[in-house]
């Protein structure tokens, strides 16, 4: 480590960090462990002026978030009925089939671009987390990445992170259906801002 | 030592939707206060709150209690999805509404030596120039920037860097030093 990382990781926490050093700052943090140790020893360091900040009563938001992160699937059986479903299966399952089903084999649940675009992207679930990859196209020059994004019906588009040559897997336990998937064109590292600055790449919708 | 918090983003990196609905219950409110401190704006500050746990629940697996405290660890969370959304303010916003934030500093730092609490930071910042230590709890509490402060102390944006950077250093010195 660098005495000069440790000054940037300091003005980085602080929040100073000029526009485009912060952003570059942010791309190398997500990959080096040795400049997110020293991240975390200025937020500890710092930690003492949080006592500062007043609470300050918070609406209830968590509905909100919640049908954001977990949307309610379309339809449910009758739990009793769901009961009766799984028993049977697992008999049957005990009786013809090999006991390796977990987790799911990966299914896709969107498809991102036109079926001739030059550029695609695709998402998988595979029962526990989502997975977006590049299946068509090169990948971004290097100082540019290829964000994803997860937007609910009216709602701000919320990273899912960057896609890189391996697929980007990210936990996810229930897909949203007829939520919109889209990956754009970022800086290196992701966009600064937590929303897309560069243009959207492709995009499609989760389709279970 | 003893960190609720933690023990629920653990909890939470394992999809246990329960302890996050107790992880917005027991730290709402204080994150609610970091965001209308920064954005000064309360239709923002919900709006972000949301995108906040949002993340938090994306990332928890990325938080490490070896590495500090599961309160300072949804801060930052905050803190910096609000640096973010202010840096991509038009400069002109950020410029008339820092006006507005109220200077909290004294009142602030005897309340914190009277808990007992933070007294290493607060021994350390009275060992800073008055005006270096105004702008580094300018920064770090209300996310203000270089420009921000140039302003508000009227000196030249370098010099504020030059302030600030060292004033860092200073801080990290006093404090690493009293381990």
């Amino acid at each position: 480590m660098s005495a000069e990382d440790r000054d940037i990781a300091g003005e980085y926490v602080l929040g100073t960090l000029p526009h485009a050093d912060r952003i570059a700052f942010s791309a190398r943090l997500k990959t080096d462990p040795a400049l997110q140790s020293l991240v975390a020893d200025w937020e500890a360091r710092l930690a003492d002026l949080n006592d500062e900040y007043a609470p300050a009563e918070a609406p209830d938001l968590l509905p909100a978030i919640e049908a954001r992160l977990f949307p309610k699937p379309a339809r449910r059986w009758p739990l009793w009925l769901g009961g009766l479903i799984a028993a049977a299966a697992v008999m049957v399952g005990a009786l013809y089939l090999p006991p390796i089903l977990s987790p799911d084999a990966p299914t896709v649940i969107a498809r991102l671009g036109e079926p001739d675009a030059a550029l695609r992207f695709e998402a998988l679930h595979d029962g526990e987390a989502l997975i977006v990859q590049r299946v068509a196209g090169a990948a971004p020059p290097s100082d540019r990445a290829h964000e994803a994004w997860l937007i609910a019906p009216g709602a701000a588009p919320v990273s899912l992170g960057l896609i890189g040559a391996e697929p980007l897997r990210v936990p996810y336990p229930d897909p949203p259906q007829g939520w919109t998937l889209a990956v754009s064109l970022e800086p290196a590292g992701g966009s600064p801002v937590g929303a897309p600055t560069g243009p959207v790449l492709a995009a499609g919708e989760i389709n279970l | 030592m003893d960190d609720p918090v933690a023990d629920l983003l653990i909890r939470c990196a394992a999809q246990d939707r329960t302890a996050f609905r107790a992880l917005y219950a027991a730290t709402s409110a204080k994150l609610m206060g970091v965001l209308l401190r920064m954005l000064q704006d309360r239709h923002e500050a919900e709006e972000a709150l949301q995108e906040v746990y949002t993340r938090i629940w994306l990332r928890a697996q990325r938080f490490d209690p070896a590495r500090g405290r599961g309160m300072t660890w949804v801060i930052a969370v905050a803190r910096h999805l609000a640096i973010d959304r202010l840096r991509a303010r038009p400069i002109a916003t950020e410029e008339a509404d820092y006006e507005h934030i109220p200077d909290s500093t004294p009142r602030a730092e005897s309340r914190l030596v009277a808990l007992g609490e933070a007294r290493r930071i607060v021994d350390c910042f009275g060992t800073l120039e008055p005006a270096r230590a105004a702008a580094l709890r300018g920064a770090y509490l209300d996310g203000l920037s270089y420009a921000d402060l140039a302003n508000r102390h009227s000196v030249p944006l370098n010099t504020m860097r030059t302030w600030l950077r060292r004033g860092l250093m200073a801080l990290r010195d006093c404090m690493d030093g009293q381990r």
